[in-house]
C-alpha cells in the first residue's frame, strides 16, 4: 500500500489523532501558561525569587522527556494523567522566564505614572504590566508549544493520546505492510500540525497585541 | 525575551545559582537512588539490570551516544555556519535553515524510528545519527547568528591591515563568534542526552534500557533507576555546557 492509499483508508483515525495530539498540547500551554504567569507575576519584583524560579524551570526542560515520563508512570500509571504532567511541567520554563522578563523591563515611569492617576496595585498589574508584558508571555507560549508537539508524541509510550501513537504502532510493527506508513504519518502529522500552530500564533498575537505597542 | 529552545534562563545571576547547585543536585539524585535501590529486597529480574555492572555499562553508553553526537554536530554544523554566511552563498542560507527548522519540529522519536525502519539496522549508529540531525539546528543557527553580529568595521579594520579573508574569519569573526556557537552547543548537549534516552527504542543502549526494561516487566526499582539517573546525567551535561560556555569564551569578552 503506498502511503497516500494508506491515509486514504485510515483518514478517520488519523484525523482524531491529529485532533486529540493538538488538543492535549492546547490545553496543556494553556494551564501551563496560567500556572506560569502566574508563578512570574509572584516572583518578578523580588530577584532571589526570580532567580530561583527560573533556575528550577529550566532544570526541569533540561529533564530527558523519556525519564520524567518513567518517573511518572508509578506515581500516576497510564494515559492522560502523566502525559498531561510532563507537558505541562515542560511548558513553564519558556513562559515563567519569559513573564519575568516582560514584566521586569516595563518602564518604571509608566507604572509611576499608573500609580500617579490613582490606579491601585492590581489595577496596574492587570491594566498596564501584564497588557506591556504580552508579547514576551506570547513568544513564550509560542517556544513551549513547539516542543510539547514534539514531547506529546513521546507521551505515546505511555498509553498517551495522540500522533505518537501511530509512531510506535510503526515500530512494534516492524517489516509489517505499514509499519512505515504509519511511523511516516505520525511523524509528518506532528510536523503539519506544528507550523500549523506557530501560523495560529502569529495570528493571535497580530490580534491580541495592544495597539499601542504593536 | 527568548524565542527558540534553550534551557539556558538568559540570567547572569540564575547561570551562577545552577553552576553551583546542578553539580550537588546530581550527587544527591545519584547517590540517593542507588543507596535506596541496593537497600532493596530485589527479585531474580531486577537484580540482572540492577547491578553495578550492567549500571555502568549502560551509563557509559548513554555518555558515548551523548558525546559522539554532539561531535557529529559540531563538526557538521559549524563549518556548514561559515559557509552559509560567506557572501558567495548567503542565497542559499534560508533554505538550509527552513530544511533544520523543519527537522527540529519533527518529534525526535518520529525521526528515529523513521531511519530505523528506512535502514532497518539497529544499534548504536541508528540511534546517533537522527539524533545528531535533531540537535543540528541550534549549533548552525547560532554559528550563523554568532558570525551575523560581528561588527563589520572590525572585518574591515582586518582586511585594511593587509588581513587574508581565512585569517579574518579565523582570527577576528570565529573568536567573536564563540559565545553564540558554545551556547548553541549547550542546547545541542540537552537535546543529546535527552533524546539518547530513546535509543532504546532502536536497541542503541543507554539508561532508556532500565526505563524501558522497568517499564515492560512491571519492575518499578528498574525504571526509577534509569529514570534518575538519566535526569542526574542530563544535569550533569547541562553543567558541563555551561562550564564551557564560562571558561571557553574569549576573556575579552567575559
Amino acid at each position: 500500500m503506498s502511503f497516500w492509499e494508506y491515509v486514504g483508508s485510515r483518514w478517520e483515525q488519523l484525523l482524531v489523532d491529529s485532533y486529540l495530539h493538538t488538543s492535549a498540547v492546547v490545553q496543556t500551554t494553556l494551564v501551563a501558561t496560567v500556572i506560569g504567569v502566574l508563578v512570574g507575576v509572584a516572583v518578578y519584583r523580588s530577584p532571589i525569587g526570580s532567580t530561583v524560579a527560573t533556575a528550577l524551570t529550566s532544570a526541569i526542560l533540561t529533564i530527558p522527556s523519556f525519564a520524567l515520563l518513567g518517573l511518572l508512570i508509578p506515581v500516576l500509571g497510564l494515559g492522560v494523567r502523566p502525559t498531561v504532567t510532563a507537558l505541562v511541567l515542560y511548558a513553564l520554563l519558556p513562559i515563567v522566564r519569559n513573564t519575568i522578563v516582560g514584566l521586569s523591563t516595563v518602564d518604571p515611569s509608566v507604572r509611576d505614572a499608573a500609580r500617579g492617576i490613582g490606579m491601585s496595585r492590581l489595577g496596574v498589574l492587570t491594566r498596564v504590566e501584564l497588557r506591556l508584558a504580552w508579547p514576551a508571555v506570547l513568544a513564550g507560549m509560542r517556544v513551549s508549544t513547539q516542543m510539547l508537539m514534539g514531547i506529546a508524541a513521546i507521551a505515546a509510550y505511555a498509553k498517551g493520546p495522540g500522533l505518537g501513537n501511530l509512531i510506535f504502532s510503526g515500530l512494534q510493527r516492524v517489516g509489517g505492510a505499514n509499519a512505515i506508513n504509519a511511523a511516516v504519518a505520525g511523524t509528518l502529522g506532528v510536523v503539519l500540525l506544528a507550523l500549523l500552530l506557530d501560523a495560529a500564533y502569529v495570528l493571535l498575537g497580530r490580534l491580541t497585541m495592544p495597539r499601542g505597542i504593536r | 525575551m527568548s524565542t527558540a529552545f534553550t534551557t539556558e534562563s538568559g540570567s547572569l545571576r540564575v547561570e551562577r545559582l545552577r553552576l553551583l547547585i546542578q553539580p550537588a543536585a546530581v550527587l544527591v539524585l545519584v547517590v540517593g537512588v542507588l543507596a535506596w535501590v541496593f537497600s532493596l529486597d530485589l527479585d531474580d529480574i531486577e537484580q540482572r539490570s540492577i547491578n553495578a555492572r550492567t549500571i555502568a555499562l549502560l551509563t557509559w553508553e548513554h555518555v558515548q551516544i551523548t558525546f559522539v553526537v554532539t561531535a557529529i554536530v559540531v563538526v557538521v554544523a559549524v563549518p556548514l555556519g561559515v559557509v552559509l554566511t560567506r557572501r558567495w552563498a548567503k542565497p542559499a542560507a534560508p533554505a538550509v535553515l527552513a530544511v533544520a527548522n523543519i527537522g527540529q519540529a519533527a518529534p525526535s522519536v518520529g525521526l528515529l524510528v523513521l531511519f530505523f525502519l528506512f535502514t532497518k539496522q539497529t544499534g548504536f549508529w541508528t540511534a546517533v545519527l537522527p539524533t545528531a540531525f535533531y540537535a543540528l539546528l541550534p549549533v548552525l543557527r547560532n554559528t550563523m547568528v554568532g558570525l551575523g553580529q560581528v561588527d563589520r568595521s572590525l572585518v574591515e579594520a582586518g582586511r585594511g591591515i593587509g588581513m587574508s579573508a581565512s585569517s579574518v574569519l579565523r582570527r577576528i569573526e570565529l573568536p567573536l563568534a564563540v559565545p553564540y556557537i558554545l551556547a548553541g552547543l549547550r542546547t545541542a548537549l540537552v537535546l543529546a542526552v535527552g533524546v539518547a534516552t530513546l535509543a532504546v527504542l532502536v536497541n542503541g543502549g543507554g539508561l532508556g534500557v532500565l526505563i524501558d526494561t522497568g517499564y515492560k516487566l512491571r519492575r518499578t526499582p528498574v525504571l526509577v533507576v534509569g529514570a534518575v539517573l538519566s535526569v542526574a546525567l542530563a544535569l550533569l551535561v547541562d553543567w558541563l555546557g555551561a562550564m564551557a560556555e564560562q571558561l571557553l569564551g574569549p576573556r575579552g569578552l567575559r
